[in-house]
């Protein structure tokens, strides 16, 4: 039986766009004008999701932004190479978005496999604040975007890479720590250092 | 509040996956459709020119050179794009100067 999701995958993502009935029927033939090597209709693939399967790449990759265009190209030479096994279940940019995600999964692993530089440790074990004020709900959507992916950019790679496995991809810390051949202490031990140093720059401790 | 759920409602916020609207570099589309066309390139023709056409797909214009060339089969599967300047700027520059029209690496660039 054919199956769209991506290999090793528990699941593909929630696209932002809903399928409709009309849209799959507009997918499918792009799709089908893909696989019969229409090169013009795979100029409209690239048109179509680009975008969002990079902004997901590029939030994903905050700390390695340098590696943001070669992942996404990955993702769009695999699901070419698999479009034929893509069964219409999902939409097609939830597809893509689930092969996107094991591939930065890839990344995080093999990432976080590395041992900390010890710059990283000594940063985190300065004092934080006793108290932090509360996530503050009012901040809107765009605004949190960036001033995350800032800060995300200002952290220590491994850090930068481990909250957006635990928080962003909803990885439980056990997992985290089976993949990258960690104990689940040392991977909470990261965790608890990259949370410390992510909220004191989020409150400014560190900088604007 | 503690940290579990500081995290947890900032990933909720901020979440890509119910968009960004950021916008994928021009450049990288060029370089994202000419990788795919070389890929389907390898493994045999592609669709021919006529059949593109036939397709409801417009044409750039030396694509539409190619298709009325008298070449066979063969020449209209090729991909012109590959020995076009337009590619290489496009993949080198977000505003590239080419400006006719039905060329995919024109369309990045606006889309």
């Amino acid at each position: 039986m054919q199956s769209d999701t991506p290999s090793g995958a528990e699941s593909v993502v929630s696209p932002a766009v809903p399928p409709g009935d009309a849209l799959a029927s507009e997918e499918g033939a792009l799709l089908a004008a893909v696989l019969k090597k229409d090169r013009k209709a795979t100029a409209e693939f690239v048109s179509r999701y680009a975008d969002p399967v990079y902004g997901y790449v590029s939030q994903r990759l905050a700390p390695r932004a340098d590696l943001t265009e070669d992942l996404v190209q990955e993702v769009f030479l695999v699901a070419l190479g698999k479009l034929d096994t893509f069964a219409g279940q999902s939409s097609v940019l939830g597809w893509l978005l689930g092969i996107a995600r094991h591939k930065v999964e890839d990344l995080y692993r093999a990432r976080l496999r590395e041992p900390e530089p010890l710059s990283a440790v000594e940063h985190a074990s300065r004092p934080g604040p006793v108290a932090l004020p509360d996530f503050d709900e009012r901040i809107d959507r765009a605004r949190a975007q960036e001033k995350t992916r800032r800060i995300l950019e200002r952290l220590p790679e491994a850090y930068g890479l481990a909250l957006l496995w635990r928080y962003w991809e909803k990885r439980s810390t056990k997992e985290m720590a089976a993949q990258t051949g960690k104990t689940e202490k040392a991977m909470e031990r990261l965790l608890s250092r990259a949370r410390a140093h992510f909220r004191r720059l989020w409150e400014g401790e560190l900088g604007p | 509040m503690n940290d579990e759920r500081f995290f947890t409602r900032l990933a909720v916020k901020t979440d890509a996956m119910q968009g960004t609207g950021e916008r994928a570099p021009a450049r990288l589309k060029s370089r994202l459709y000419s990788a795919l066309v070389a890929e389907q390139a390898a493994s045999g023709p592609l669709l021919s020119l006529p059949a593109t056409k036939a397709a409801g797909r417009p044409l750039c214009v030396f694509e539409h050179l190619l298709q009325v060339v008298p070449a066979g089969e063969r020449v209209t599967s090729m991909n012109p794009c590959r020995v076009c300047h337009a590619r290489v700027l496009a993949e080198h520059f977000e505003s590239p100067p080419i400006y006719w029209p039905h060329c995919p690496y024109v369309a990045f660039r606006r889309g």
